[in-house]
């Protein structure tokens, strides 16, 4: 009996476990009467089955398809919705709130948070952090007419985002992963 | 004379053993006359034989072709979803660079201006 009561334990402790890790898949709403008043939305879901199938037929002898490949290689998923409007202030700050409000959980910390006046665009991201790896990313841009959010679940590595440079358009942020702040530190 | 008539037909008739040749020839007449047993008819005719064979073929032929069709369908029913999520991954990669970049212009803007504040005073 006491033999075999630790996997029992383990086997009874095992959900409890996958529970209290963190969870860096973020609940998007379906945004469903915005997407009718924009004039452009997007909507992507890409999950595990998705991202290998997009990386079988990825050219790896292609510089801009063998750094995407390289990139989604450590990816579980990647969720993007965005909607543009044809005027200003379209939409609330409140159905953004939702997600934001997922980003206080424990394990999201805020990276970087931005607020243009120039542009008036406000753009905040976050990062999950799980033994000291990157396992998620949240990102929140909102615009006068335009606004996005991006969940990316998986080995973010931002060394390779920066190889993005110049194919995207991805810029060489100077974001070093180990000055990442404390949980809430900058919340 | 009527006895020496009935004596010498009574000699002439007498019975006699037949010979073996005679038995042999009797017996491959009886053989011969014999009717000849009319074939089993088969259930499909002489001319039914290749069209069963050609049927057959074309049930195969079918059989492989629908399989090929499928298969082909198949493959591009995967082609043209991996397709459309090598798109879409391409798409949620360029979308985050456009705001990854709209962060880096704040945070370079602001630097700079601060930079420019620090050097005025």
């Amino acid at each position: 009996m006491k033999k075999c009561s630790l996997p029992l334990w383990l086997a009874l402790l095992a959900p409890a476990l996958a529970w209290a890790a963190p969870n860096p898949k973020l609940v998007i709403p379906e945004f469903a009467g915005l997407a009718q008043k924009a004039s452009e939305s997007v909507t992507i879901t890409l999950d595990p089955a998705l991202l290998a199938m997009a990386g079988r037929f990825l050219d790896g002898n292609d510089p801009q398809d063998a750094a995407t490949k390289e990139i989604i290689k450590g990816l579980r998923g990647i969720y993007v919705r965005s909607y543009t409007f044809d005027k200003d202030s379209a939409y609330q700050q409140a159905d953004i709130d939702a997600v934001r409000a997922q980003l206080s959980a424990p394990g999201w910390n805020r990276l970087v948070q931005t607020q243009s006046r120039k542009t008036r665009a406000n753009v905040d991201i976050y990062i999950m952090i799980d033994n000291n790896q990157a396992v998620g990313l949240a990102l929140i841009a909102s615009e006068p007419r335009q606004f996005t959010i991006v969940n990316i679940i998986g080995a973010i590595d931002l060394d390779k985002l920066h190889k993005l440079e110049g194919q995207f358009g991805v810029p060489k942020l100077d974001i070093d992963l180990s000055k990442t702040p404390v949980q809430g530190a900058q919340k | 004379m009527s006895k020496e008539i009935e004596s010498r037909v009574h000699a002439a008739l007498r019975p006699v053993a037949p010979s073996e040749e005679f038995s042999q020839k009797l017996l491959a007449r009886v053989m011969a006359a014999q009717p000849v047993q009319p074939k089993p008819r088969r259930l499909l005719g002489a001319g039914a034989r290749p069209l069963a064979w050609w049927l057959t073929a074309s049930l195969a032929a079918c059989l492989i072709l629908a399989v090929g069709v499928q298969q082909h369908l198949e493959q591009q029913r995967l082609q043209q979803s991996g397709l459309e999520a090598r798109r879409e991954v391409v798409e949620a990669l360029r979308m985050t660079s456009q705001k990854l970049n709209l962060a880096y212009e704040a945070v370079k803007n602001q630097s700079t201006s601060l930079s420019d504040e620090k050097s005025g005073v």
